[in-house]
C-alpha cells in the first residue's frame, strides 16, 4: 500500500525530471547562435550522437513495458528487444543513407520529393499523425500507471504531469537540446534501471537457494510472504496447482466472504474490488493469458493463443516499423557525413542491446518477488514495485525513486519528440503554418491520445507501442523501400498501398485496443502486420504497374541523388525551398540538427518566428 | 518506363532540366549521364549484391529461431547452464547477429561504396560529364 514516503519520493523524482528538462533547455538556449549550434553538434562525435539517439528512442515500452512482458510471458517477450534492435538494422541497410541524401526532414517531405504529388503528401501527413498518436498513448498511459501504482493517484494525474512538462518545453522553444544533453538522457535512463537491478541481484544472491532457484520448477510462482491483493477490475484467473485462500468480494459470480479452494488447472472469474488473502508459500493464480508455470515461462512459444502467428507478426512489425516512425527521420542528419552516420548507427545498436539486458533481468526478478501483480494483471508496474517489495526501508524508497525518475524521463522525452513531429505536420499541412498554429497544433496533438488514455486501454504498454510499429510498417515502410529501390513506383501506387495496408492496420489496431473482439480475432488483429505489410507492398506494386504513365519524368535524377554520392543533393538547395518545407524549417529551428544543407539566412528566418 | 523518353543516354531538348547551379546550362544533363555511367552501375550492383543477400540471411536466421521454438520445443528447452536453456542462448545470439551484420555493412560501405560514390560526385560536380 502506498504511504506518505512513497508520495514524497515520487514528487521529488518528478520535480527532478521537470527541472532537468528545463535546465537542459536553458543551456541549449544559450548556445542557440548557429555557429555554436553547429559546433556543439558536430564536435559531439558518433559516440555522443549514438547515446543521444538511443536516449530518445527508449520510451515507456522499453522502460516499463518490456520488464512487464518478460515478467508475464517469459522468454517470448525477448522478441521485443530483439525486434527493436533489428528494426535499426533494417533501417541501416535499406533506407538510412538514401533518405539522408534525399534532404527530406519529414516523411511527407520524402513522398513529395520522390513522387511530386500533393495528394500523396496529404495521405502521408494523415499517417504521420495517426502513428504519432498511437505511440503517444502508451507514453501517457505509462505515466498514469506509474503514479497510480506508487501513490494511488487516478490515471489522469500522471498523464497530465507528462503533458505539462512536455508542453512547457515545447512552448518555451527549448524542446530538443544539444546532442550532449540528449546523450545524458540515455545514461540517466540506463542508470535508473541498472543500479536497482544490480542491487536486487546482489540481494537475491543472499536469498535461500530454494527460493532463488524456484524459477526452473515445474510449478507456478509462489508468494514469498503472506500477501493481500485487491483487484481494481474484473479478471479471469487460471491456476495450475490447487490453491486455497481467503476472499472477500465476488468469485465466479457469487458473493464470497471466507475460504475459497480452487482445483488444479481451472479458471475462475473474480469481480472488481474483491480482496484475496494468500498465505506465504501459496501458489500464485495468474491472469488469463500470462504464463502459469515457471518451467514453461523459461521456454519459448508458451505465451498466448497463436504463438507462431503472433510472433511472426510482431517480428515483421518491429523489423519494418522502425524506419517508418515519424520522429526517427530527423536523426539521420545529426552526423556530418555518411561514414560517421553509419558508425553512429552501430553504436546505437550496442547501447540499445546493453540497455535491454536490464528490463529482461528485472522481469525475471519480478517473477520471484512481486508475483501478486500476476493476479491483478498489472504487470507493467513490475519494475516499479520490485525494490519496494524485495528490499523495504530506505533503500527501497531510494531505488524506487530512481526508477520513477528514469521512467518519467522516458515518458517526457518520447512524448516531446512525438508531439513535435505531429504538431509539425499538422501546423504546416493542415493549418496555415504560422507559429501560433504550431501552438494550436501542439494541443491538438495531445488531445486524441489523452482521450484514449482516459477511456482506458486494455493493452500492455509494449503491446500499445507495437501497434504504432505495425501501422508504420504497413504504410511508410513500403513507401520508403519501394521509393528508394524501385523506379517504377508511382504516386497513385504509393497512395493505394499506404491506404490499403496502413488503413487496414489502423482499423485492426483500433478494434484490438477497444477490446471488443472475441479472443481469436483479438489475437489476429492485435498483431496485424503479418497480413497488412504484404498487402501494402502488393497493392503498391500492382497499382504502380497499372499507372505506369505516372512515373515521374525525372526519376533517374532523383534515384541517382538517393543512391550515389553523399551530399550531391547539396547542389540542389533550391529544391528544398520549392517544397512546402516549412515543416523542415520548424524541425530545424526547434531541433539540435546541424543544418549545413539549408542556407543560414533561412535558419535565421525560421528562428525569428519563434518566441524569445 | 516513363513516356518522356529513354532514360539512358543524354536527355536534350525541352525535357532536359537545367541544373541547379548558376551559370550556363551544360549541353548534357549530368544527372542522366551520371545515372547511365559505369560507375553508377558498379555502385548499384555492389550495394545490391550486399544488401539483398544479407537481408535474406538475417530474415532466415530470425525465422529459424521462431520455427525451432514452435516445432522443436524440446531442443529449445535443453539446459545449458543453470536456468539458461538453448532457447535463451538463441535469443541472445539474435542480438549478436544483428550487431555482426551491421558491423559487416559498415565495413563494406566504407571500403567498397564510398570510393565509388565520391568518384561520381567529383565528376558530376566538377562537370566531368
Amino acid at each position: 500500500m502506498p504511504d506518505k514516503n512513497d508520495l514524497y519520493v515520487t514528487v521529488i523524482a518528478v520535480l527532478a525530471i521537470a527541472l532537468w528538462f528545463t535546465l537542459t533547455g536553458r543551456y541549449s538556449a544559450r548556445v542557440r547562435s548557429t555557429p555554436d549550434f553547429l559546433w556543439a553538434s558536430r564536435m559531439a562525435g558518433p559516440r555522443w550522437n549514438a547515446a543521444a539517439i538511443s536516449g530518445e528512442y527508449l520510451s515507456a515500452a522499453s522502460f516499463l513495458g518490456i520488464a512487464g512482458l518478460v515478467f508475464k510471458g517469459g522468454v517470448d517477450a525477448l522478441w521485443y528487444p530483439v525486434g527493436f534492435a533489428a528494426g535499426y538494422l533494417a533501417m541501416l541497410l535499406f533506407v538510412a543513407a538514401p533518405l539522408r541524401r534525399s534532404g527530406a526532414y519529414t516523411l511527407p517531405d520524402f513522398a513529395e520529393i520522390r513522387l511530386n504529388c500533393v495528394r500523396l503528401r496529404w495521405v502521408c501527413t494523415a499517417f504521420v499523425v495517426i502513428i504519432g498518436w498511437l505511440y503517444l498513448v502508451p507514453q501517457l498511459q505509462g505515466a498514469g500507471l506509474t503514479l497510480q501504482a506508487v501513490t494511488d493517484q487516478p490515471k489522469w494525474v500522471g498523464a497530465t504531469v507528462v503533458m505539462v512538462i512536455a508542453t512547457f518545453n515545447i512552448y518555451s522553444g527549448r524542446l530538443r537540446s544539444i546532442t550532449i544533453m540528449q546523450a545524458f538522457q540515455y545514461w540517466i535512463k540506463l542508470t535508473a534501471l541498472a543500479v536497482p537491478v544490480f542491487v536486487l541481484l546482489i540481494h537475491n544472491a543472499g536469498e535461500d537457494p530454494g527460493f532463488r532457484n524456484s524459477l526452473d520448477a515445474s510449478a507456478p510462482p509462489s508468494f514469498s510472504q503472506a500477501t493481500e491483493v485487491t483487484l481494481d477490475h474484473d479478471v479471469e484467473l487460471q491456476v495450475t496447482e490447487p490453491v486455497r485462500f481467503t476472499a472477500v468480494g465476488r468469485v465466479d459470480g457469487q458473493p464470497v466472504q471466507g475460504v475459497v479452494r480452487w482445483e488444479r488447472d481451472s479458471k475462475h472469474r473474480v469481480g472488481k474490488d474483491t480482496t484475496l488473502y494468500f498465505d506465504a508459500g501459496s501458489p500464485v493464480p495468474v491472469v488469463d493469458g500470462a504464463t502459469g508455470k515457471n518451467s514453461t515461462w523459461l521456454r519459448p512459444m508458451s505465451y498466448g493463443k497463436h504463438p507462431l502467428l503472433a510472433t511472426y507478426s510482431l517480428l515483421v512489425a518491429l523489423l519494418l516499423g522502425t524506419m517508418g516512425l515519424p520522429q526517427v527521420l530527423g536523426r539521420y542528419y545529426t552526423d556530418p557525413d555518411g561514414r560517421t552516420a553509419r558508425r553512429t548507427t552501430l553504436l546505437v545498436l550496442v547501447l540499445l542491446g546493453v540497455f535491454y539486458l536490464f528490463p529482461t533481468v528485472s522481469g525475471w526478478l519480478a517473477r520471484l518477488y512481486v508475483p501478486q501483480l500476476l493476479v491483478n494483471g498489472n504487470t507493467d508496474a513490475a519494475l516499479l514495485m520490485l525494490p519496494r517489495t524485495a528490499l523495504g526501508g530506505w533503500p527501497a524508497l531510494l531505488l524506487g525513486g530512481l526508477i520513477e525518475a528514469g521512467a518519467f524521463a522516458a515518458f517526457v522525452s518520447a512524448a516531446t519528440g512525438l508531439v513535435v513531429s505531429v504538431a509539425g505536420v499538422l501546423s504546416t499541412d493542415v493549418l496555415p503554418g504560422r507559429l501560433r498554429d504550431f501552438r494550436v497544433a501542439t494541443l491538438a496533438a495531445w488531445s486524441v491520445p489523452l482521450v484514449f488514455v482516459l477511456a482506458g486501454s486494455s493493452l500492455d504498454l509494449a503491446q500499445g507501442v507495437e501497434l504504432a510499429f505495425a501501422v508504420a510498417a504497413s504504410s511508410f515502410c513500403p513507401l520508403l523501400v519501394l521509393g528508394i529501390w524501385w523506379r517504377g513506383l508511382t504516386d497513385a501506387g504509393a497512395a493505394a498501398g499506404i491506404l490499403a495496408g496502413g488503413g487496414l492496420a489502423v482499423v485492426a489496431v483500433l478494434l484490438a485496443a477497444a477490446g471488443v473482439l472475441s479472443p481469436g480475432w483479438q489475437t489476429v488483429l492485435a498483431q496485424p502486420a503479418v497480413f497488412t505489410v504484404p498487402l501494402a507492398f502488393l497493392s503498391m506494386v500492382m497499382v504502380s504497374r497499372r499507372t505506369r504513365d505516372r512515373v515521374p519524368a525525372d526519376v533517374s535524377r532523383i534515384l541517382l541523388r538517393l543512391h550515389a554520392p553523399d551530399r550531391l543533393g547539396l547542389a540542389e538547395k533550391r529544391e528544398l525551398g520549392q517544397l512546402k518545407s516549412r515543416v523542415g524549417i520548424i524541425a530545424l529551428a526547434l531541433s539540435r540538427m546541424p543544418l549545413s544543407r539549408i542556407s543560414l539566412s533561412r535558419i535565421r528566418i525560421g528562428r525569428h518566428r519563434r518566441p524569445a | 518506363m516513363s513516356t518522356t523518353g529513354p532514360i539512358t543516354g543524354p536527355i536534350t531538348g525541352p525535357t532536359a532540366r537545367p541544373t541547379s547551379g548558376t551559370g550556363t546550362a551544360p549541353p548534357v544533363d549530368p544527372w542522366a549521364a551520371a545515372h547511365a555511367s559505369v560507375e553508377f552501375a558498379t555502385l548499384r550492383n555492389r550495394l545490391r549484391s550486399f544488401v539483398f543477400p544479407m537481408a535474406a540471411f538475417f530474415l532466415a536466421w530470425y525465422f529459424l529461431y521462431v520455427l525451432l521454438a514452435a516445432f522443436a520445443p524440446h531442443f529449445m528447452a535443453i539446459r545449458v547452464v543453470g536456468n539458461i536453456n538453448v532457447g535463451l542462448v538463441f535469443g541472445l545470439l539474435q542480438f549478436v547477429s544483428t550487431f555482426a551484420i551491421a558491423t559487416m555493412y559498415v565495413r563494406f560501405a566504407n571500403r567498397s561504396l564510398d570510393p565509388v560514390s565520391s568518384r561520381i560526385r567529383e565528376q558530376v560536380e566538377g562537370g566531368g560529364w
